[in-house]
């Protein structure tokens, strides 16, 4: 329940941080590194800074504020508007801001930002609903009745009230329709607009220039639809217990559904459904899942997805034969494109898909080399290179090639401009991933507490911290990190994320995480600047953003 | 010439072929540059709203190093049936010529002729008697770019009876009410933009023609800036009554239909790799107002099909989006309201571009 004015502003950034981060990073850039404070007129106080691409929010009071702003209960509208009018007046003594000139402007053009874009998400509308609901006494005038009956036309005859067309849409629904428009997810508010106003002509088919999505709600339908597809793919018959039970099982573990979500943002970015993408990202998961259940028994690991790794629980014979049986029912799934994209279609997806593999395969092969030559590579690149290969494909990279080729394109030049935004994507959301397994909490990460150090994962603050490290640590450190993983302790692994923390390796990781975050985020924007924009591109955009605003 | 004909043994109609001579809104010259359109277009509702059609038979000039080969044709079919959706032939319907046109055979109302159109290997066509209920208005003009225009006249309250079928289903007396419109020009797509174009017609069927029907059409070039133009005209009984000229005009939509209900025709057009088009409003509201008269529709889209017609000078074809879909109509003409609730055919149409 929200409790306060202060509450209800951390509680939206917070829903925005995870429902739709393009508009945090977009509001972050704006503030220019400035600390606001914030007074409510219900007595309670906030304090909001940007760092990096996150906007931090704190309940309590500034202690140096650069800019600070009193709202009285009246201009809570200002803030953020549920009824649709803005307000035309403000009352004075209702608003007071401080500040250094340009300072304010930044903090102004931060809410503008976060009211007209964050105002879109049912989420978001949601928090401020109850919020208004509970105090309705200081929001100005009554909330416009949105579901007025189609009677109530009379009194909105335009020889009375002028031209309002775009009011008479706002303002009136038919009783059996949605108000909101629905194409991926249900997510965006589409506002109605003029065509033609007796005078300037809008063309009805050119594109709004930005729409917002919710991550979150997108990113579950998406993987839920793709779930329901994985359980009518995998076979109802014998032998279930040894096999396809597993199989079931498996892809039912909790995971994000990144993947499902780029491929099927991107099919309908390039114009086609989301149904026409769900085999395709379908079949990305069995591989996904085959390739986990493999490389969890490579690596000797315990946990996957808050649960024991098949290996542990069902032994190394099954868990292999089910990993194989995935990535063989990933190429059936591939080929059920037939019928509904067509033989061209489908014959570009195998391409993908092998690629893929091959790159794939190609960087789980330079890791485990590492691992067994007892190899800690000196410089990033070389990490940036095997993650590139062994995650960043299957990931990011190939999830939107496929869902672009189920849309009919197949022109490399065009597939090829997702390749370096989310190559760099890819590796600031492993960086941070292996950044999680060091500080996460194992219920939100979902493998073994500092399970990459028991492996003896190569992750980049592995890296730094052999390349910082003195002399006499470091053979101390490389005693631990070649240790076969059943002869390393907790107290090892414990004493290797000292020493990251010594010389500052997890600091720096997510340096280079957000600066290759930022450029993925650049190179997103302007290599496919030429798709149009649609709420499927603000879905990649949102998920490009993800990586930047991610907590850690 | 359509694009297939048989030729029958009657003629359709006993109405003399006026020749409309050369000059003139829509002269009966010879069609020599490419660009050069003609077309007859035919909208119809059954009046029991279970069924619905869209035709259009359209001819275009001559390539400019081919001037032997005369005009090109294509024609074609769509019907649609209330919660199954439009279907529709390939740009290659099977037609009589000369086709019913009081435009082209000026003929008395209250008159009927044979109007027939068919798939040639497809799951829709439809033989029609068709009977005029009420005048046409004055032509239209939309110019724009430098030298092109689009000229349009409309014929509201055309009435239908006879046999439709759809998919393996057949419907015998269907009785109908629609919309005939003939439309001649000189344009390439990029230039023309788009369209937003519609009919309603009052669903009372006691007097012969519809106690009120409504066009609509706002047509959206690009350039000049002030080359769009709207308008709405409202007959009452038969008589175009009111024009609401473009000043007078307000048109506004809302909301966007999923995509994944759109029904791309004709079939041949998703076998290429046609580019997406953006997505279709779910609502149209317009308004006109001169003096104490004034109308308001509100129309809702229930229902698309994506017509994808290559453009000759673009790479991105042009997109006619036909929607049906429940309409609201009230006004007051004259003082005198009127207000009913019946169904529409919308068209969405634009988004040729791209070299």
């Amino acid at each position: 329940m929200i409790e306060s004015a202060a509450h209800l502003l951390d509680e939206t950034v917070d829903a925005l941080s995870r429902r739709a981060p393009a508009i945090v990073a977009a509001a972050a850039r704006q503030m220019e590194g400035i600390t606001l404070g914030l007074h409510f007129g219900d007595d309670s106080h906030a304090e909001m800074y940007p760092d990096h691409s996150r906007l931090i929010v704190r309940r309590s009071r500034a202690e140096n504020p650069e800019v600070e702003v009193y709202f009285d209960d009246r201009s809570m509208n200002l803030l953020f508007d549920l009824g649709g009018r803005p307000v035309d007046e403000l009352w004075p003594g209702s608003l007071d801001v401080r500040g250094e000139r340009s300072k304010v402007l930044a903090v102004w053009r931060t809410f503008q930002l976060l009211s007209q874009r964050a105002s879109g998400l049912r989420a978001v509308q949601g928090i401020w609903r109850e919020y208004r609901d509970r105090n309705p006494h200081i929001w100005g005038g009554e909330p416009i009745d949105n579901l007025k009956a189609r009677s109530d036309v009379q009194s909105l005859a335009p020889r009375d009230t002028g031209w309002q067309a775009l009011d008479y849409l706002d303002r009136r629904h038919p009783h059996d329709v949605d108000a909101n428009g629905v194409i991926i997810g249900g997510t965006v508010r589409v506002e109605s607009r003029d065509l033609w106003d007796g005078k300037n002509s809008s063309p009805w088919w050119i594109l709004s220039s930005t729409k917002d999505a919710d991550l979150m709600v997108t990113m579950t339908a998406c993987k839920e639809r793709v779930q329901e597809e994985l359980l009518r793919i995998i076979p109802d018959r014998e032998p279930r217990k040894e096999l396809y039970d597993l199989m079931r099982k498996y892809p039912a573990r909790e995971g994000k559904g990144l993947r499902p979500t780029l491929t099927i943002a991107t099919c309908c970015a390039f114009g086609g459904t989301a149904e026409d993408a769900v085999r395709a990202a379908a079949a990305i998961e069995l591989y996904h899942n085959g390739f986990l259940v493999h490389d969890d028994v490579a690596d000797e690991s315990t946990h996957r997805r808050n649960e024991p790794t098949l290996h542990e629980s069902h032994g190394i014979g099954l868990a292999v034969n089910t990993g194989d049986a995935m990535n063989l029912l990933a190429v059936d799934t591939v080929l059920s494109n037939l019928a509904t994209l067509g033989l061209a279609r489908t014959l570009a997806l195998i391409h993908e898909i092998i690629h893929m593999c091959r790159e794939t395969v190609e960087g789980q092969a330079i890791e485990l080399g590492w691992i067994r030559e007892n190899i800690i590579p000196v410089r990033d690149e070389d990490y940036f290179h095997m993650s590139t290969k062994k995650t960043g494909w299957y990931t990011c990279i190939s999830p939107c090639r496929l869902g672009a080729v189920c849309a009919g394109q197949t022109d490399p030049s065009v597939l090829d401009r997702f390749n370096e935004a989310f190559r760099l994507i890819g590796i600031a959301f492993q960086i941070q991933d292996d950044v999680l397994n060091l500080l996460g909490e194992e219920a939100l990460y979902g493998k073994e507490p500092l399970g990459d150090l028991l492996e003896g994962k190569r992750t980049l603050m592995l890296i730094h911290l052999f390349r910082e490290a003195d002399l006499a640590e470091r053979h101390r450190l490389e005693e631990i990190v070649s240790a076969k993983r059943s002869e390393k302790t907790f107290s090892n692994a414990e004493e290797l994320l000292a020493a990251m923390r010594r010389y500052r390796s997890i600091e720096y990781a997510v340096e280079v995480a957000d600066r290759l975050a930022h450029e993925g985020v650049r190179r997103f924007e302007e290599d496919l600047d030429s798709l149009p924009q649609t709420e499927a591109k603000a879905v990649l955009r949102q998920i490009a953003n993800y990586v930047t605003t991610r907590p850690l | 010439m359509p694009a297939v004909i048989r030729k029958r043994e009657q003629r359709i109609s006993d109405a003399p072929a006026v020749k409309l001579g050369p000059r003139g809104p829509f002269p009966d010259a010879p069609m020599r540059r490419v660009l050069e359109r003609r077309w007859l277009h035919y909208a119809f509702l059954s009046a029991d709203n279970e069924l619905g059609l869209v035709a259009n038979v359209a001819h275009l000039g001559p390539p400019p190093d081919q001037p032997h080969l005369g005009t090109r044709c294509t024609s074609i079919l769509l019907l649609h049936k209330r919660d199954r959706g439009w279907r529709a032939s390939d740009f290659n319907a099977e037609t009589y010529t000369p086709l019913w046109s009081a435009f082209q055979q000026p003929h008395p109302i209250g008159t009927p002729g044979s109007f027939e159109l068919a798939s040639k290997a497809g799951p829709v066509s439809v033989r029609l008697q068709l009977e005029r209920s009420s005048h046409p208005c004055t032509s239209q003009c939309a110019p724009f770019a430098t030298n092109q225009h689009l000229r349009w006249q409309s014929e509201t309250g055309v009435i239908a009876k006879g046999r439709w079928q759809y998919s393996n289903e057949t419907f015998e007396n269907v009785e109908a009410v629609g919309y005939h419109e003939r439309v001649r020009g000189y344009w390439g797509w990029p230039e023309l933009g788009g369209w937003v174009f519609g009919f309603a017609n009052d669903p009372d069927r006691s007097t012969h023609a519809p106690p009120v029907a409504v066009v609509f059409t706002l047509i959206q070039p690009l350039s000049p800036l002030d080359a769009a133009t709207a308008s709405v005209m409202l007959w009452r009984h038969g008589r175009l009554v009111r024009h609401f000229p473009r000043r007078r005009v307000n048109v506004a939509v809302a909301g966007e239909v999923d995509k994944v209900h759109i029904r791309q025709v004709p079939a041949l057009s998703n076998l290429l790799g046609v580019p997406p088009m953006e997505t279709v409003p779910r609502r149209l509201l317009i308004q006109a107002a001169m003096g104490s008269d004034w109308v308001l529709l509100d129309f809702l889209c229930e229902d698309v099909a994506r017509v994808v017609i290559p453009s000759e000078t673009s790479i991105a074809p042009f997109s006619v989006h036909e929607v049906i879909g429940p309409v609201f109509v009230k006004g007051r003409i004259g003082g005198k309201g009127f207000a009913f609730e019946t169904r529409g055919i919308v068209e969405f149409a634009g988004g040729a571009g791209g070299d």
